[in-house]
């Protein structure tokens, strides 16, 4: 048929280095998004509960512009809005692009940062008011109460929680292919590039997704089910 | 032992304490009882300030818990002595019986841990509970929750134990578990106040029955008193709705 291609995935064969080369920075441009994220995630959650009112807003502001608006945009903004205002990011140890890869992992990782924070702001709450009360009512402070008593407990509610934003990065990582850097998506430009094949790449990229995140699905249920049963 | 000064408390718009002034003494078993939302929950809250009362005094042994002047003292300090008891028990999930109780002596007091195991695991006899003590409350019956909950108190030593609805939100077949712990207590000569619904049971131990209403102590007296000759008409209705 005129137009159409048929499907053969044997002329991705010698490519198939690139595509675990592009898996491999996009897992570890999500995990460090992510831990980075926790972080900043950890900071804003404290900030949020601190007695001065302007720390609280700027909190605020922080996770209602973030969460407001696109991801693409946020990166954007970090990768080219900054440096047109002369804020320039620099190459690390003058690494070729590093500094197009640091202005991607700060974006995902503030990205990333304000989602945990509520998070962390879900997982605190979800521990009954009783629980603190029956702690100062026994004498404990606030930090052994939170030390102690609050934080083991909202640790149940907030693994299985990051476990899922490392989901979720795992895929919003593939808009950093837009600007350029190689993660796995970006893998099918160059093979496209190379191949002139579009669709076997597609799909080939849409299986290592799916298999980084069922493993993370299938570690997040392994936990959810081991905290069930710790009492 | 423990005094409050004209105590007030106000949520927003909705005034709960009208100005309660009263002195519990070393030794006497007090018993809060009143309507639903008549203050009673309140005003225990306020005895360890669990509630920051809007206006007045707590005063603690000659200390006083609610001047903004003096903060110089240490709430938490005083908070060991005053042990509380919920009316949802409030254990810690995430610990052992034993654990829960455990905690706050070594924490707080700096007891060693052998110590405060053999401390945890004589209150646990007195119970009658030291075969659950490895165990998380959630295997726990509500009844047994609450004598965990009352060891984990006794545990810091406290001068004063304040009972909130201790048995409010238990099975009927466990309430009495739980009473017959409460009343070894006061028996032994624990200072004690409980806010509670059990009438029989108020009049049975009590050394004084304190009746809140509408935010104030309308009446107080022996059980005797209270209970048989009531003065206002509102604790008579109260008696006519609650005792058949």
């Amino acid at each position: 048929m005129i137009g159409t291609m048929t499907l053969d995935f044997s002329t991705m064969a010698p490519y198939w280095t690139w595509f675990v080369e592009g898996a491999i920075t996009t897992v570890w441009l999500t995990a460090v998004t992510v831990i980075a994220g926790t972080v900043i995630g950890f900071l804003a959650t404290i900030m949020k509960r601190s007695r001065i009112k302007p720390i609280n807003w700027i909190a605020n502001i922080y996770t209602s512009v973030i969460r407001g608006t696109p991801i693409l945009l946020q990166l954007y903004i970090v990768a080219f809005g900054l440096p047109s205002l002369g804020i320039k990011i620099p190459d690390i140890m003058g690494i070729p692009r590093s500094s197009m890869y640091l202005s991607c992992i700060i974006a995902l990782s503030l990205n990333s940062g304000a989602y945990i924070c509520e998070i962390f702001r879900a997982g605190l709450n979800a521990v009954d008011a009783g629980q603190a009360e029956a702690a100062r009512s026994l004498g404990l402070n606030s930090k052994q109460t939170m030390r102690l008593i609050i934080l083991p407990q909202a640790v149940k509610t907030v693994l299985p929680s990051l476990v899922n934003e490392f989901i979720m990065m795992i895929k919003e990582t593939s808009l950093v292919s837009t600007l350029g850097l190689g993660d796995v998506m970006y893998t099918q430009k160059i093979i496209q590039g190379s191949t002139y094949r579009i669709f076997e790449p597609y799909i080939i990229i849409a299986i290592i997704y799916l298999a980084l995140t069922t493993v993370l699905t299938f570690i997040s249920g392994k936990i959810e089910r081991k905290m069930n049963t710790d009492a | 032992m423990l005094k409050t000064v004209d105590l007030h408390k106000t949520y927003g718009k909705l005034e709960v304490l009208k100005g309660i002034t009263t002195e519990i003494h070393t030794g006497e078993v007090v018993a809060i009882i009143g309507p639903s939302g008549s203050g009673k929950s309140t005003f225990l809250r306020c005895l360890n300030l669990l509630e920051e009362p809007t206006k007045g005094e707590v005063i603690f042994k000659d200390q006083n818990l609610t001047t903004k002047v003096d903060k110089d003292f240490d709430l938490n300090k005083v908070r060991e002595h005053i042990g509380m008891v919920f009316q949802h028990f409030n254990l810690f999930p995430h610990k052992t019986v034993i654990e829960n109780i455990m905690l706050a002596p070594i924490k707080v007091k700096g007891l060693s841990k052998e110590q405060a195991h053999d401390r945890a695991l004589e209150l646990l006899k007195k119970v009658g509970l030291e075969d659950k003590k490895d165990v998380y409350p959630n295997k726990l019956s509500g009844g047994q929750k609450q004598r965990v909950a009352i060891a984990r108190a006794l545990a810091m030593q406290p001068d004063v134990m304040l009972f909130d609805e201790p048995t409010s939100a238990l099975d009927p077949e466990m309430v009495k578990e739980v009473l017959l712990v409460i009343q070894d207590l006061a028996k032994s000569g624990m200072t004690t106040v409980i806010v509670t619904h059990e009438m029989g049971f108020a009049k049975e131990i009590a050394s004084r029955v304190m009746f809140i209403d509408q935010g104030i102590i309308l009446e107080e007296g022996t059980p005797d008193e209270v209970f048989n000759h009531p003065k206002h008409e509102r604790t008579k209705e109260f008696f006519d709705k609650v005792m058949y």
